[in-house]
């Protein structure tokens, strides 16, 4: 079971530090068109931020913010949202995420729906793999033990 | 001013060699800790100068920044690790 830490740097620098590392997870997804990046390595740091907060201040507040329930319900969320947008493209008479159909749907000339479509594909992407990451890491720090009634 | 970059670049190599070595064979984990975290300062810097020889820098910055910040979440999980005697 990880405790509160004792120490009130580690506390201060990390509540301070956890706004700025989420905002930038934001901006290397929603900007990976022009810079290394997407959607799975924001997700990966969107992830370290929770993994952040779960080592310095402990696992019975981290479980208010972020749930062993809620990371499985964020990471089938995300699959659905991949999933969704590439079914989408099949059923209005286009090849597997091949986003160009979407125009008629976003009434947006084709390249902009590529634009938009592979956009939404990094965004189900980060979530999914955000969740995953802090699934395995409460996984692993609590040895599998958890209570029925703890979520 | 590339030729000046590299030189710098090799040089810090040379440092990452030697904290690589207190890194592996380090006696205690406490020195295996501070090798590893050194390692990720100076390759932050080499990804920089990586950038100032490409030409494209605006891009190594975002790598870098991300390198900084999984060192420093690596690093504080190690220091609990060790803080908890095997708890993570």
């Amino acid at each position: 079971m990880i405790r509160l830490t004792d120490d009130i740097i580690i506390r201060t620098v990390a509540r301070i530090l956890i706004p700025f590392i989420q905002l930038y997870a934001l901006y290397v997804i929603m900007h990976s068109h022009h810079s290394p990046g997407g959607g799975f390595q924001g997700g990966v740091i969107l992830g370290a931020s929770f993994i952040l907060y779960l080592v310095t201040h402990g696992l019975e507040e981290a479980k208010t913010r972020m749930s062993e329930m809620k990371a499985g319900i964020f990471s089938s969320l995300g699959v659905l949202i991949y999933s969704g947008i590439g079914l989408l493209c099949l059923i209005l008479g286009s090849n597997y995420l091949d986003y160009g159909k979407l125009s008629a749907v976003l009434r947006v000339i084709p390249a902009q729906a590529r634009s938009l479509g592979i956009l939404g594909v990094e965004i189900g992407v980060g979530i999914a793999v955000m969740a995953v990451m802090f699934s395995v890491f409460f996984d692993i720090a609590t040895g599998g033990e958890l209570k029925e009634d703890q979520e | 001013m590339t030729t000046f970059f590299i030189y710098l670049g090799m040089g810090l190599f040379t440092l990452v060699l030697l904290c690589l070595y207190r890194g592996t064979l380090g006696p205690g984990v406490l020195n295996r800790i501070a090798g590893i975290c050194a390692i990720g300062t100076k390759t932050l810097i080499i990804l920089l100068l990586m950038g100032f020889i490409y030409n494209r820098v605006e891009m190594f910055v975002d790598i870098s920044m991300v390198y900084a910040l999984l060192n420093f979440i690596g690093t504080i999980t190690a220091a609990k690790y060790l803080e908890m005697k095997g708890e993570v």
